[in-house]
């Protein structure tokens, strides 16, 4: 076992150095020149141009700048965003938590709210109740995310305002630990937003992979030894059905850090897939290539994790 | 039970998770504090601008210091800013976020008013020949700061702050954005506490730039008191995040992505502003802007674009529409490539089009294009289609008529010229003895207006036979490296649009022949339409030189005259600022330099 998670451990760290090197290169080609968002600024001189340029070492071949940056990287060192001159990792560190905050809270709906309507849209197949909740899923998961973040804006902050109801904030100061109740209010529209799409998708597989199992001969026995439906239903059918949703979402886990850029974006939430699509704008490639290699990593560990996890809840797979 | 194990194991990872978001969290925010009573009687504690003549020679004394941490937050405009700037000290940013919030707290020698008059800010008045300050030859400069200057934390402001702003910006191990102009400074002498004294190497008409806050870019003094001793000022606290200000507000709490908040400064020249203060959020999506202005969580946003007019005017009579024209122009210009080069130093690498040698077909694609047109459908009508490239701006030639939409007089010419409609509807011709066909790539970003308005232009130059294929980019790309083959560098463009602006001083090294990229000069240089013409690099070259005003303002009339009759040129539309504002703040004197935040002093809730 455990050589089989140093073998695992090895193989990700050579994938982190390749990703490294091909997402360098290929962000510095997808954003462009950082000096680029000076174009046409009137007080910056050419000269000015190549001084700067210079300092910051852009002046350096491609291959220089990357063993730079490889070199300080190794060290923790994630170099100075080139727009603001800040630390990078002081950055992330800002972000992080408020990313985390807003995604880890959509998770846990996100997962228990599937498990739950997932199960019931099984069970009763065909019924009323579950072509209702395959109507929903569908419209639910081909909605783009924007468009149900600023319907959920418009409805519970804009019309309930002006109906005289109480209504919810639409972003911004959402971090204020003496008022949990504030910060609470905060979460529901961006949760609500990133759990609709999500939700739809795990239904659907959830259900899926639940009529698959009930379908089986071991639920079949289970009925036939007198079991209750419900410990058939939760101890049997629901614990195997699950297993596939563990590898999704043990490849979703790693995206939780990277953010969601769209909400993040409408909600005004200071989280980091708001700094990677701000810094992306401004060619800042030290911030952009840190937050991709933050999601690398996570990406590669979870990875790890999910199948090592695997060899604890589904008993046919061994890996001695 | 195996089940469990996966459920125990997964719980575990997400309660981390959490604890770890708390605990950052917690580390990265200062839990808000109740704000206690005013501390200090502002009138006593603030000096009046006029102080008796026999009390300047004790000079200035230093008074209580300010805590901005703790100070009153009651009375509080909140407004949305959908960029988050990057540093608050202007000569490490190009942001305009960073500018606005620059004029609220950290003023410069003089700044422009709401009629785009350039006015005194820490100074006591702008130096002129006729006050003495300026000498005549316009080499000399001569400031004499406003009495009594305190920065936030109780101490002088003091000349020696002035000497000690520019020698940051010119120690090189300082990575400023522009030393443009302060490296013409040869000396800086301080006769006394009040006085600068300015010594340039060379004529530098531009020195309003100097040292000034302006519509576009904040250079405040800076304290010296708090930076001195610093070995760079690259990345230091105090300049991403002042504590010390001499504005009329001083930040009090900045947390990243969400919001900055600036308090109301006693020790201001003016006098404690009426405000206790100003909430910045920053709120990247202009569409929960909208929703905030609506739901009442946010005072003011001052970005809205031209497509947000209807919505805007609807929301009348709460929430105030405000449209300020500006000086920046959205332009399409043709690559001069082959125009280029008569004189020899300003060769560009690639040659243009050989059709855009002749001016009537340069004429001709303006005329053929609606700009008024364009301007009514797409921008609701509530901007311009300029003659020439300074609209909104006192350096305007106001002698000349925008080109009309022309077809007749567009076909005229092109008949004229000799390109004749073909059977693909396009007009070809001969020039320099080769065929060519009036058929041009138009490269640009991928802004949605400017897909917009290629459209409109596309179909408009079809009708006189003349084909516009437009190509639109990243930013990112479209302005790159001239190393990297990027194309406004590279010259390799037929036709190419975007937005600038020559102000609040209207000079620009754009047109100068020896800015032109190419391989002779590594590709540096900022003349990307690849144009360089003796005559017209001369006029602007005098108007780089020429400090007295009336003067100067006669050489940029020529300067569009000559743009204007050589149709180098096309002014799409001239920009403007977009805010909308509730109708309990009241104070705005917005102008078409200034914007909007230059008189924050005097905002006040009703």
């Amino acid at each position: 076992m455990s050589a089989y998670i140093a073998r695992r451990l090895l193989q990700g760290l050579i994938i982190l150095f390749m990703i490294s090197a091909g997402m360098f290169w290929l962000t510095r080609a997808a954003i462009g020149d950082p000096m680029s968002q000076y174009a046409t600024a009137q007080n910056i001189s050419a000269a000015d141009k190549a001084r700067i340029r210079a300092k910051l070492g852009l002046d350096q071949p491609m291959p220089i700048q990357y063993l730079r940056w490889l070199g300080l990287a190794l060290q923790g060192d994630l170099g100075i965003s080139q727009f603001s001159r800040q630390p990078v990792s002081e950055l992330m560190a800002t972000r992080l938590p408020m990313t985390l905050w807003l995604m880890v809270t959509a998770e846990i709906v996100i997962i228990s709210a599937s498990l739950i309507i997932g199960t019931i849209s099984a069970v009763r197949q065909y019924s009323l109740l579950d072509n209702l909740i395959t109507s929903f899923s569908f419209i639910g998961f081909s909605m783009p995310i924007f468009f149900i973040a600023l319907g959920l804006i418009l409805i519970f902050a804009v019309q309930f305002k002006n109906w005289g109801l109480p209504y919810l904030p639409t972003g911004a100061d959402i971090w204020d630990f003496n008022n949990p109740v504030e910060m609470a209010k905060h979460l529901i529209l961006p949760v609500a937003s990133l759990a609709i799409i999500q939700i739809a998708g795990y239904t659907r597989f959830l259900r899926s992979s639940m009529l698959e199992v009930l379908s089986q001969d071991f639920i079949r026995t289970a009925r036939a030894k007198g079991l209750a439906e419900r410990a058939v239903l939760m101890r049997h059918a629901l614990q195997n059905a699950a297993l596939p949703l563990v590898t999704i979402i043990g490849l979703d886990i790693p995206f939780l850090l990277g953010g969601a850029i769209v909400t993040e974006q409408v909600f005004a939430w200071p989280g980091m897939g708001r700094l990677f699509w701000e810094y992306t704008q401004r060619s800042d490639y030290p911030v952009v290539i840190a937050v991709l290699m933050l999601v690398s990593a996570a990406v590669v560990i979870f990875q790890i994790i999910t199948d090592v996890a695997y060899t604890f809840v589904d008993p046919r797979i061994r890996l001695s | 039970m195996k089940g469990n194990k996966l459920f125990y194991s997964m719980s575990i990872i997400v309660i981390s998770a959490m604890v770890l978001a708390a605990c950052g969290g917690g580390a990265t925010t200062a839990a808000p504090t109740q704000p206690p009573p005013p501390t200090a009687a502002p009138a006593t504690a603030a000096p009046a601008t006029a102080v008796p003549a026999t009390e300047a020679p004790t000079g200035c004394q230093d008074i209580d210091a300010f805590d901005a941490a703790a100070a009153p937050t009651d009375k509080a405009v909140k407004i949305a800013y959908s960029q988050e700037p990057d540093n608050l000290v202007g000569y490490y940013s190009n942001m305009t976020y960073s500018a606005w919030v620059g004029q609220m707290t950290q003023p410069g020698l003089a700044e422009w008013n709401e009629n785009s008059e350039y006015v005194p800010d820490l100074a006591a008045e702008i130096p002129t020949v006729e006050n003495g300050g300026m000498t005549a030859d316009g080499l000399s400069f001569t400031w004499h700061l406003k009495p009594n200057l305190h920065w936030s934390d109780g101490k002088c402001l003091t000349s020696a702050d002035v000497k000690f702003t520019f020698e940051s910006i010119m120690n090189q191990k300082n990575t400023v954005l522009s030393r443009s102009g302060y490296d013409k400074i040869a000396s800086v002498e301080t006769p006394d506490e009040t006085t600068v004294v300015f010594t340039f190497s060379e004529p530098y008409a531009p020195w309003q730039l100097l040292f000034t806050s302006g519509p576009n870019t904040a250079n405040p003094i800076l304290p010296k008191h708090i930076l001195e001793g610093l070995d760079t000022l690259d990345g230091a606290a105090e300049i991403h995040q002042p504590t010390v200000t001499a504005g009329a507000f001083v930040p009090q709490e900045w947390v990243p992505g969400d919001h900055l908040t600036l308090v109301a400064s006693p020790s201001f020249y003016g006098g404690k502003p009426t405000l206790d203060a100003v909430f910045i959020k920053f709120v990247p999506d202009p569409e929960t802007a909208l929703a905030a202005l609506q739901t009442g969580d946010t005072d003011l946003y001052p970005d809205f674009s031209e497509s947000d007019i209807p919505t805007l005017e609807a929301l009348e009579p709460t929430l105030h529409l405000g449209v300020v024209a500006t000086p920046l122009f959205e332009h399409y210009f043709f690559n001069m490539g082959t125009v280029a080069g008569v004189d020899g130093k300003g060769k560009s690498d690639v040659d243009g089009p050989c059709a855009f040698k002749d001016i009537r077909v340069r004429k001709a694609i303006i005329l053929a294009t609606d700009r008024a047109g364009i301007v009514d459908a797409l921008l609701n009508g509530k901007t311009v289609a300029p003659a020439t490239l300074y609209p909104a701006s006192p350096f305007e030639n106001t002698d000349l008529e925008p080109y009309p939409f022309d077809h007749d007089q567009a076909n005229a010419l092109l008949d004229e010229a000799g390109y004749a409609v073909g059977a693909d509807g396009i007009r070809a011709g001969k020039c320099d003895g080769k065929d060519v066909k009036l058929s041009f790539n138009f490269e640009t970003t991928n802004k949605q207006i400017r897909v917009d308005i290629a459209l409109i232009a596309q179909q408009n130059l079809k009708d006189v036979g003349i084909e516009f294929k437009p190509i639109h980019t990243p930013a990112g790309s479209f302005f790159g490296l001239y190393s990297e083959g990027a194309n406004m560098p590279k010259g390799t463009y037929d036709i190419a649009g975007y937005t600038t602006g020559f102000y609040p001083d209207p000079f620009s090294d754009n047109f100068l022949c020896d800015q032109i990229p190419n391989a002779e000069n590594g590709g540096q240089g900022n003349n990307n339409y690849h144009f360089c013409d003796p005559k017209f690099d001369e006029l602007w070259q005098a108007g780089a030189k020429e400090t007295d005003f009336n003067k100067r303002k006669a050489i940029f009339a020529e300067i569009q005259k000559y743009m204007y009759d050589n149709a180098l040129v096309m002014p799409m539309y001239a920009r403007a600022n977009i805010y909308d504002v509730s109708d309990r703040v009241a104070g705005i004197n917005a102008g078409s330099y200034s914007y909007l935040f230059w008189n924050m002093e005097a905002w006040d809730l009703k």
